[in-house]
């Protein structure tokens, strides 16, 4: 699979299943929203269970977090967004904006939320070979979050969260961290998520009814339908760009809501995408499995974890032969037409941390892997998690006073700098242990 | 301390003192007149760095000691830097020794300058002064300059008219740099290249015949510096400058040119004497120092702050010879050849320098400067996916359709192919290619596909200065402006949906801001060539928002913007 799509071992219930069947059995509180739809929430009240935090608490400043999934920057700059270009336009924009590696949904996410890379937050990739499980899995599962995030921080000092997270693997992630949790519904087979028609209406009812002071939103529309565009290695990109003109439309009813209740005057608006898009035809299909097998040191003792754009290599043999297994791989891999660049995991710019494996694969613009089986294990023709996929739309807009409008840096905005961008709007002082790898844009 | 040792060779900064003593006005006309015997060529300023400017000059300490002579004695000529125009407070002064050796040029680097700041200077000859010159440092590596604003001009033909479009430079009181993209000067005799299709000199050149020996090309530069409006172009600005084929001779390639010929001699020699001319005579960094004869590499970067870095190319040292075609431009190529991987425009190492600048993380325009156009301009293009098995099988046809040109990276198209293939894998945002070389205004989208654009998507855009005074396609042709030049740009538009302007009529300059939301060039053209005073106006302006790839004319020129505007 592209790294996309839900991998779990054979039987073992997709954190989701468990979020539901927490709610099934009152483990969770479900508040009822306005049209039919339900939160799952822990304390609501704000101030609760923080009694250091009552002048942050009593603030009428709110965050929008909106993610537009797998967006290109020339997506919204080129007009295809109309909606989205003003709120571009009108704000602080940061045109060379960047995804961090892997460009995948789950670590960029966890990127934004946590300001830290996955060597600390122990998010690399979407899917990675879980050595104790013995299997290759999504990281997907709150206890795989190990750092801290700006939504419990946020959380400490009284104020209230809400994730509305459009696919089942975010949701898993990030767990119960937020006050309020939309539960993904309905959620499409194959694809693992919501649509944003669904989502939007969420994220407006969460305001209405939960108002929290930092939501954080993602939409996977433009994302799934770029998977699955057939018309994307041709530039068509009929599908994504049905669900781009959708979402725009969307969050233009978003930011009608926010000024219709007064609360924009009061507001931030982070708008941003997790990483970029990129097809390609069946014809430009990289799989590593084989050649690696060919080498009779590598062969049956290398693990890998497809996610669309890059293969993460596990060696799984001795760890005496471990240095010996990393050279031959990383030699075996650039060999293979399609392969733009490989590293050793700890080249000191990836900071991917252990989890990512031994040896890191980046495939060619116009080229995916597809790993181990070369047909079947990714068939869809978008894809991201390659430098390609790097660049992002990344803007600041809102009516808070504090805000800019109708400006622009030259400054290269990465998605690490949510969290300490929202942070300082609040006013935090302080950073995470070991400070912010980001920085704050405000 | 006074520099002493071999000419040139020795540059030492003197203790500047805080204040120096006002001079009368008599006593500094006076000085002004005997300075402009002493500095006839002028002063210049180029490749400014952060805290380096380049500062350059020409003596002539006696009659004699004309250029390209080898006459004269060894001097020593002074400088000073002040950030005042009256030089009350001067930061920065030294010494330099020149002489017949390096046919009297002044040419060094002044350190321990502040980044973003405006400068004056002067040279000092035998208790005179030459003329103040003004000069900036770029921004600091870090900066986030609110714009950056270069005049952009090319292909300067002394013989074909008046330098105007230097008086529109020099007039301006917006830019921080000038960018030349090439064909400063050029080799022709008298009657060889000038004014319109008769070939008309309006001014001939020095020496009359084509420029060949060391002597030649000196006495060559000699001439064009003496031209007022480049004198105070200038003056005014430092200027960051590449070749292209005429500082050599025309249609140069690593081992030969279209205009050298046997009797000529020996092509590498014709091409290093040049070179040493060029050295000599241009504020620019070669092999990135201010000294001569260490070698000749003028590809090289120059930063201004994160705003902006500017790659300027050399496309005629290391290039493979142009492909011979059936007829010649603009009738267009059928020749394959032009799509032979074993071809080259840049040459292996430019070719990896090129991609270490695009991949610079930090730049936020990444501007190319572009002695020749890069943007496909062909007729007949078939979709790469199409076309590959068609030349599989055939290994007929030009892989981005018949160009026009194969002068340009259109005869070049593996090494177009392998820049547009590193941007696109990488996703390098904001390439900007800035050329001249064509005598003609043009803005276009570099589409990775052309024969699939705009679907295909598109890799960087480029915007081409006019000449300032080489003939276009309508002195050419000898056609009034709009008749002939109309029909063939109309097809050219035609065929080429990723260009979205061209003008192949008018003559000029041209000037480019950047800033963090788009990169936007205006275009202004001049009256006749051979009309020292001839106006200046305003003509069109095209835009490319940041991120976009795109380009779009605007209706909204530089003047009526505030600095950072979109």
């Amino acid at each position: 699979m592209c790294g996309c799509g839900d991998r779990h071992a054979p039987g073992e219930p997709t954190p989701y299943d468990v979020g539901q069947a927490e709610l099934t059995t009152g483990r969770r509180t479900l508040l009822k929203a306005g049209g039919g739809l339900a939160f799952s929430t822990a304390a609501l009240a704000a101030g609760a269970g923080a009694a250091d935090a009552a002048p942050l608490a009593r603030t009428r400043k709110r965050v929008y977090v909106l993610v537009f999934d797998g967006c290109t920057p020339e997506e919204i700059s080129g007009g295809q967004a109309p909606h989205l270009a003003d709120l571009m336009f009108g704000g602080k924009r940061f045109a060379k904006a960047q995804s961090m590696p892997i460009m995948e949904t789950i670590p960029n996410h966890v990127m934004m939320m946590t300001g830290v890379r996955p060597d600390r937050s122990g998010v690399p990739a979407n899917s990675v070979f879980d050595r104790k499980l013995g299997a290759v899995r999504d990281l997907d599962r709150s206890s795989d979050l190990r750092a801290d995030t700006i939504i419990e921080r946020l959380n400490r000092r009284g104020l209230r969260t809400g994730t509305v997270l459009s696919k089942e693997y975010l949701y898993g992630v990030f767990g119960t961290r937020a006050t309020a949790r939309w539960e993904p519904f309905p959620v499409l087979p194959i694809t693992g998520h919501a649509p944003d028609e669904f989502t939007i209406n969420a994220a407006m009812a969460m305001v209405e009814d939960v108002d929290p002071h930092l939501m954080f939103v993602n939409l996977g529309d433009i994302d799934r339908f770029g998977h699955a565009d057939v018309t994307g290695p041709l530039g068509v990109k009929a599908l994504r760009r049905l669900a781009l003109a959708k979402t725009d439309l969307y969050v233009q009813r978003f930011v009608d809501l926010l000024k219709s209740r007064g609360t924009w005057k009061h507001s931030m608006l982070v708008v941003l995408a997790d990483h970029s898009m990129d097809w390609s035809t069946t014809n430009r299909v990289v799989s590593l499995a084989g050649p690696l097998d060919e080498d009779p040191v590598l062969r049956g003792r290398v693990q890998i974890a497809d996610n669309g754009g890059a293969d993460l290599l596990y060696w799984t043999g001795p760890s005496a032969q471990k240095e010996d297994a990393v050279r031959r791989m990383v030699r075996i891999a650039r060999a293979e037409t399609g392969v733009l660049s490989v590293f050793d995991r700890r080249h000191k710019s990836l900071r991917l941390g252990p989890q990512a494996g031994e040896v890191v694969a980046f495939c060619r613009s116009g080229w995916r892997f597809s790993d181990p089986d070369p047909v079947t294990s990714n068939p869809i023709p978008g894809n991201h998690g390659h430098p390609a996929t790097r660049p992002i739309p990344f803007f600041i807009n809102g009516g808070h006073p504090r805000l800019q409008h109708y400006a622009a840096s030259s400054l290269v905005a990465q998605t690490i700098d949510v969290a300490p961008t929202v942070g300082r709007f609040f006013g935090l002082t302080g950073a995470p242990k070991g400070g912010y790898d980001g920085r704050a844009r405000i | 301390m006074l520099a002493t040792g071999s000419a040139g060779a020795a540059l030492t900064a003197l203790p500047a003192p805080s204040t120096a003593a006002p001079s009368t006005a008599a006593l500094a006309t006076a000085a002004q007149r005997a300075g402009t015997r002493y500095f006839q060529h002028g002063i210049a300023s180029g490749d400014p760095l952060p805290t380096t400017v380049l500062l350059w000059t020409r003596v002539t300490p006696t009659a004699a000691s004309r250029p390209g002579s080898g006459k004269g004695p060894r001097v020593t000529v002074t400088w000073e830097v002040s950030t005042r125009k009256d030089f009350r407070r001067v930061l920065r002064r030294g010494a330099f020794v020149t002489g017949p050796s390096r046919d009297h040029t002044v040419k060094l680097d002044v350190t321990g300058l502040k980044p973003a700041t405006w400068y004056y200077y002067r040279f000092g000859f035998r208790g005179t002064h030459s003329r103040t010159g003004r000069t900036r440092t770029a921004p600091a590596a870090d900066a986030t300059p609110t714009n950056l604003r270069f005049g952009v001009v090319s292909c300067t033909n002394w013989q074909a008219g008046y330098f105007a479009a230097y008086r529109g430079l020099a007039a301006r009181n917006d830019l921080h740099a000038v960018l030349h993209l090439g064909d400063y000067l050029y080799e022709y005799g008298a009657g060889g290249y000038g004014y319109g299709s008769g070939d008309v000199d309006i001014r001939t050149h020095d020496p009359r015949h084509e420029m060949v020996s060391l002597s030649d090309y000196r006495r060559r530069h000699a001439q064009y510096k003496t031209d007022p409006d480049l004198q105070d172009a200038h003056a005014k600005f430092p200027w960051v400058i590449t070749w292209d084929d005429h500082e050599v001779t025309n249609d140069q390639y690593a081992t030969g040119a279209e205009n050298h010929q046997p009797g000529e001699g020996d092509y590498l020699r014709r091409r290093a004497r040049s070179h040493r001319a060029y050295d000599e005579w241009m504020p620019v960094r070669m092999n990135d120092t201010a000294g001569l004869r260490d070698g000749d590499r003028l590809y090289r970067r120059l930063t201004f702050g994160r705003l902006a870095e500017i790659s300027m190319l050399d496309l005629r040292t290391y290039r493979s010879k142009q492909v011979v075609t059936l007829a010649p431009t603009p009738v267009p190529a059928i020749e394959a050849e032009v799509s032979d991987p074993d071809r080259t425009i840049t040459g292996a190492a430019q070719m990896r320098w090129l991609k270490e600048s695009l991949a610079r993380p930090k730049p936020f325009w990444k501007v190319i400067g572009n002695p020749v156009m890069i943007t496909p301009v062909s007729f007949v293009q078939v979709p790469a996916d199409l076309l590959g098995p068609i030349n599989d099988v055939t290994g007929l046809l030009p892989e981005d359709g018949f160009p026009y040109n194969v002068d340009q990276w259109d005869g070049y198209t593996a090494d177009r192919k392998e820049v547009l293939r590193f941007i696109k894998d990488r996703h390098v945002q904001n390439a900007l290619f800035v050329t001249g070389d064509i005598h003609s205004g043009w803005a276009a989208e570099v589409p990775y596909d052309v024969g699939n654009y705009p679907l295909g998507g598109t890799g960087a855009v480029e915007f081409v200065c006019t000449s300032v005074t080489s003939n276009n396609l309508k002195d050419i042709t000898g056609t009034p402006a709009h008749t002939t030049s109309a029909v063939v740009e109309a097809a050219i538009l035609a065929n080429n949906r990723h260009i979205k302007y061209l003008n192949f009529d008018d003559h000029g300059f041209s000037v480019l801001d950047l800033n963090a939301k788009r990169a936007q060039m205006d275009w202004f053209v001049i009256g006749d060539r051979a009309d020292k005073n001839t106006p200046i106006r305003y003509s069109r302006s095209f835009v490319s928002v940041a991120a976009s790839g795109r380009v779009k004319e605007t209706d909204r020129p530089l003047h009526t913007q505030k600095p950072g505007q979109s």
